[in-house]
């Protein structure tokens, strides 16, 4: 994309013409003549007018967002749908590294320079023309030509002041060439009032700089809004993870614990488990970690329940518990999702609640024991009001 | 219209629910992983001993946390029954002749799980006798049962070749009273004083 030029042009002035150390001033009897005299006199003596050189282009890198040329030098484009998780697919170009406090969607871009006399150099800035309708809800960034832009530490805030604009391009800056550099929009977890989930655009204006002369020479602006803009949406994330001490949980589908070994004295707990007395039993005990996570919600807080979505082929012998603490109280879990046991209906996103699971092997002999292997499934259940 | 239409369908695209691994989900405000648990259920058995409530005095059943087991002292015995001992004594019928029995009720306490039978027994064998010359030996109460012995009469033998049987087809968990003692006999000779100590072990067969 070609894109504005500046006619910012050097004034060179009518030199004014010396002789034996004085000024001397021409005098024509007659006004005409003495005018085309001076005209020709300027055209032979005068520098040529310098006009500011170079140009500046946008262009999409390979494997970033497509950008479509609008008019009056303007870029659009889009990164489509995120959400504070940073779960899916992100739209064509973009890629997303999760944080701990949202999620960062980044592409890259190219930013040429051509035209430039040698040894003049460009230096570029950027800043959000027009930011995002809401600002705690999507937060642009930049990445400046001098990094990888693949890591969210290489990007920061970009500036929304056009008199303080952030640096893409340092000075001393680039002769004619290509460099790419780094977009990127952070969605925070933004959980509250100031949530937002729906589409929102904003518009980004670099400015290209001849640091020789520190004259800006061209401008360009990437408008965010093509063909829709930038698409917020909520997004849960439960969790579950080994705690210290604990079983180990297997990430599978979704996720599994073996308790190994039991029976209805409680010898020989495997490690990560406690015995805990239970009349007609034992239990078996684990400590275990949910990880709740949500953005994008007016709630802080959400619901975790659990129930006993398969049960156990021999449910008299094996029954799930749950307890707060170690030592209990086990309470049977429910059984169907009506019954589900809560958990808590307090969970703040990115908190780690620790729970005891409880496995209840029953002492019972005669036609009715069992012996050998049995399994059964745990429904998770988390729900942002 | 078909601009409005055009307009409609990617707003209706871009707030679609779209839900992934069972873990996460976006434009909705609930997600449901599951976690998958199994065990293997192992029959178990238990027999632990304890210290008598029956008898009017008792020698205690001491755990050790090793091996052996437990431990019980009879204390300083004698066969004509001049010593007190540590809990319970009868003199001999005869001194010089019969044998003096010192002896203490104990507990036994079998559990079992996940058996498919609940037939058991529990037997008592002496698998380290007294050295010799064995003048003292192992005894157990003849019957068998709860029931406080009277007499030294009521005293067998602990047999050192194969195991007695002394309780038959207890309920798990229940606790079974039995009377053991030693049985000092009044031979002379060398190596017949001095401590000496055997050990007696109990099988508890659930089948």
């Amino acid at each position: 994309m070609r894109v504005l030029e500046h006619d910012d042009l050097r004034r060179t002035h009518l030199p004014v013409v010396k002789s034996g150390g004085k000024v001397c001033g021409a005098s024509f009897g007659r006004p005409l003549s003495a005018l085309i005299v001076l005209a020709f006199a300027a055209i032979a003596l005068v520098r040529p007018a310098a006009a500011q050189q170079g140009t500046f282009t946008i262009s999409a890198a390979p494997g970033g967002i497509p950008f479509t040329a609008g008019g009056g030098g303007t870029l659009s484009g889009q990164f489509g749908t995120m959400n504070a998780l940073g779960i899916g697919t992100p739209g064509t170009g973009v890629t997303v590294i999760p944080l701990n406090n949202g999620a960062l969607y980044l592409t890259h871009y190219q930013i040429t320079v051509t035209g430039l006399p040698n040894p003049h150099l460009a230096a570029v800035t950027a800043f959000v023309n027009s930011n995002f309708t809401h600002p705690a809800a999507l937060i642009m960034q930049s990445c400046p030509s001098s990094s990888s832009c693949n890591a969210s530490g290489n990007f920061s805030a970009m500036s929304l002041l056009a008199a303080a604009p952030t640096t893409v391009v340092a000075a001393p800056g680039i002769n004619n060439q290509t460099v790419a550099a780094g977009l990127a929009i952070f969605v925070p977890d933004n959980n509250g009032a100031s949530s937002f989930t729906g589409v929102d655009a904003a518009r980004i204006t670099l400015t290209a700089t001849d640091t020789t002369n520190n004259k800006n020479f061209a401008t360009a602006e990437i408008r965010l809004d093509t063909p829709v803009g930038e698409t917020v949406q909520s997004a849960v994330r439960l969790t579950l993870a080994t705690a210290t001490g604990g079983l180990a949980i297997t990430p599978g589908s979704d996720f599994s614990m073996n308790f190994g070994n039991v029976n209805g004295l409680g010898f020989g707990p495997g490690a990560g488990l406690t015995t805990v007395a239970a009349a007609g039993g034992i239990v078996y005990s684990t400590p275990y970690v949910l990880q709740p996570a949500f953005g994008a919600f007016r709630s802080t807080t959400a619901t975790i329940r659990t129930f006993v979505s398969t049960t156990f082929a021999h449910p008299t012998i094996l029954i799930l518990r749950d307890a707060a603490a170690g030592p209990g109280p086990y309470n049977n879990i429910g059984t169907t999702a009506g019954t589900a046991t809560q958990i808590t209906n307090a969970a703040a996103s990115r908190s780690s609640i620790t729970r005891f699971l409880g496995l209840f092997v029953s002492n019972v002999n005669g036609a009715t024991s069992f012996r050998g292997s049995d399994s059964a499934t745990l429904t998770f259940t988390m729900t942002v009001p | 219209m078909k601009k409005f239409f055009t307009i409609l369908a990617l707003g209706m695209m871009a707030l679609s629910t779209v839900a992934f691994a069972g873990t996460t989900a976006t434009n909705t405000n609930t997600v449901s992983p599951t976690l998958q648990i199994s065990a293997t259920i192992q029959s178990a058995v238990q027999l632990t001993l304890s210290t008598g409530t029956a008898a009017v005095t008792h020698c205690a059943v001491t755990p050790t946390g090793g091996t052996p087991d437990y431990t019980m002292n009879f204390g300083t015995v004698d066969a004509l029954g001049i010593n007190a001992g540590n809990c319970n004594k009868f003199a001999p019928t005869t001194p010089g002749t019969s044998n003096a029995i010192y002896w203490s009720d104990y507990n036994l306490n079998p559990v079992f799980t996940s058996q498919t039978a609940t037939t058991n027994t529990i037997t008592a064998q002496v698998t380290t006798d007294f050295a010799a010359p064995n003048n003292i030996f192992i005894v157990r109460d003849s019957a068998n049962s709860s029931t406080v012995p009277a007499a030294a009469t009521d005293f067998t033998a602990v047999s050192t070749a194969t195991p007695d049987t002394i309780v038959t087809n207890a309920a798990s968990g229940s606790t079974q009273t039995r009377f053991i003692g030693v049985a000092v006999t009044p031979a002379n000779g060398a190596g017949v004083t001095g401590a000496k100590s055997a050990t007696v072990t109990f099988t508890l067969t659930v089948q």
